[in-house]
């Protein structure tokens, strides 16, 4: 019987490469070599796999993965144009002799909190120092109620992202004092999980969950003592079905009162 | 949170007339490159991303967006997971940006390697719902909760793996790849890389013990979830 195989040799089986003739017949019928390739053959098993592989064709990801991602990062340049399914495989890592490994990324906290943290923040930008029109702007209301309602703001809501939501949004004070959010929403409704509507602070820091709507016309009454120019953003978001209070961070429409 | 609903995005169908927009709060428009500047070339984008410069990050998703997808795609299939994973890799890249330095590869290579971590990561948080779920089953049934499962050896494994494989340095670690993730052979590596075949096989040999080490030491801390 011929000497056990080298252990070069043996990695190399491993790797599923064939071995010279008098190597493979070795392997088959040595029990101590087997072993050792079969040991060895759990790291290949577990990492090539198709998923990982660095040759596979590419494929373009939708429109709304783009949106997402600067709303994540509030970074606002966009690709010059949407990615063609023929980028080529990217190459692999060279192999420079002395070349010191990248380290490992950060471990990012779970995507969901951070999505909204930042996705806040990036808003923030924006709409700090935009103010608040002070006081209430006294209005008729345009639904020609007999009732002697008081606009004290409103806001246009824009889309956000890839989304084509947008509406309108008013907060009236009604004869008894108690003010309501008006909301004419014009979106499709969610393919999952339902629309929430939200006042948040210009720091983007503090926020107060209003209501579930649907699109068209809501009126959703605001806690008494909730100060609108601490809470002048309107914001319309998805949220999932995964009793998770908080704001999923995807918004879909917003706008300041003013 | 069950996560399988913790989405990116809701598509939202396209509905409503255009309008035009007066409020200054939309941060997330598509803002299309100014001018016909000369593309920059891979390892300017590199640069540049690690410098943190935005553009970059758009420009890194215009060139690789696709391969990144795909391989999320081949392990997730199209639709929402694949996508997650997709946006995952490149908001994690941007914000751990400082960990990838240009002259030890190419960013595609990078955001390769990054996206390998959220597909492992991704395949093991759904192993664990599953798990949850078996056992909140069983609970319902009122029969005795089967064993604590420990995550499923492969998916376990892989987490174990790609952190080691970060830990090694070059040339081992560009050579094990190319026989992983291209499927090369070690006469095929020897001639990509113009190292000598001895120093191929050795580097090889070396890793996969190395790699097998940490399993059998560490194979257990796996279970950490």
């Amino acid at each position: 019987m011929q000497q056990h195989c080298t252990p070069e040799d043996l990695a190399l089986a491993a790797l599923g490469e064939p071995l010279p003739a008098g190597d493979a017949a070795h392997l088959a019928d040595c029990r101590a070599c087997t072993d050792e390739v079969a040991s060895l053959r759990r790291s290949v098993d577990a990492l090539a796999v198709p998923a990982f592989a660095a040759t596979g064709s590419a494929v373009a990801p939708p429109p709304h993965v783009w949106a997402a991602i600067a709303a994540a990062t509030g970074v606002e340049s966009g690709p010059a144009a949407p990615p063609t399914p023929a980028v080529p495989a990217a190459p692999a890592a060279p192999v420079r002799p002395a070349a010191e490994a990248p380290a490992p990324p950060a471990e990012v906290v779970p995507l969901r909190r951070m999505r909204s943290r930042l996705l806040l923040a990036a808003a923030a930008s924006l709409v700090v120092g935009a103010g608040i029109g002070a006081g209430a702007v006294a209005l008729r209301d345009d639904d020609g109620d007999d009732e002697a309602v008081v606009a004290l703001a409103g806001a246009q809501l824009d889309p956000l992202g890839e989304n084509s939501a947008s509406g309108e949004a008013e907060v009236v004070e009604r004869p008894d004092g108690s003010r309501v959010l008006r909301l004419e929403l014009d979106a499709d409704s969610p393919q999952e999980g339902y629309l929430e509507v939200w006042l948040i602070d210009t720091a983007v820091e503090g926020m107060v969950s209003v209501g579930v709507v649907g699109a068209g016309t809501e009126e959703l009454e605001l806690p008494p003592d909730l100060d609108i120019g601490e809470f002048p953003i309107v914001d319309v978001s998805v949220e999932p079905l995964d009793g998770d209070p908080t704001h999923s961070g995807v918004s879909i429409a917003r706008g300041q009162l003013a | 949170m069950t996560g399988l609903l913790d989405r990116p995005t809701m598509a939202v169908p396209p509905s409503s007339r255009p309008r035009s927009t007066t409020v200054a709060v939309v941060g997330n428009d598509v803002i299309p490159l100014p001018g016909p500047a000369p593309e920059p070339d891979d390892a300017e984008i590199g640069r540049r991303f690690a410098t943190g410069d935005e553009q970059a990050l758009a420009l890194a998703y215009q060139r690789w967006s696709g391969q990144v997808h795909g391989m999320a795609v081949r392990a997730f299939g199209p639709g929402p997971d694949a996508e997650d994973v997709t946006q995952q890799v490149f908001v994690s890249a941007w914000t751990g940006r400082a960990g990838y330095r240009p002259e030890a590869g190419p960013l595609p290579a990078w955001l390769v390697g990054v996206c390998r971590h959220k597909i492992a990561d991704t395949w093991a948080k759904r192993d664990r719902q599953r798990r949850l779920a078996e056992a909140a089953a069983a609970d319902a049934e009122t029969r005795p909760a089967p064993a604590a499962r420990p995550l499923d050896a492969a998916v376990a494994d892989r987490l174990l793996l790609l952190d080691e494989l970060d830990r090694i340095d070059q040339p081992q670690r560009g050579i094990i790849e190319l026989a992983f993730f291209e499927d090369l052979t070690h006469t095929q590596i020897a001639s990509r890389t113009g190292l000598p075949l001895g120093t191929v096989k050795s580097h090889i040999r070396r890793t996969l013990e190395r790699l097998r080490s940490r399993l059998e030491v560490d194979g257990a801390a796996a279970l950490h979830a």
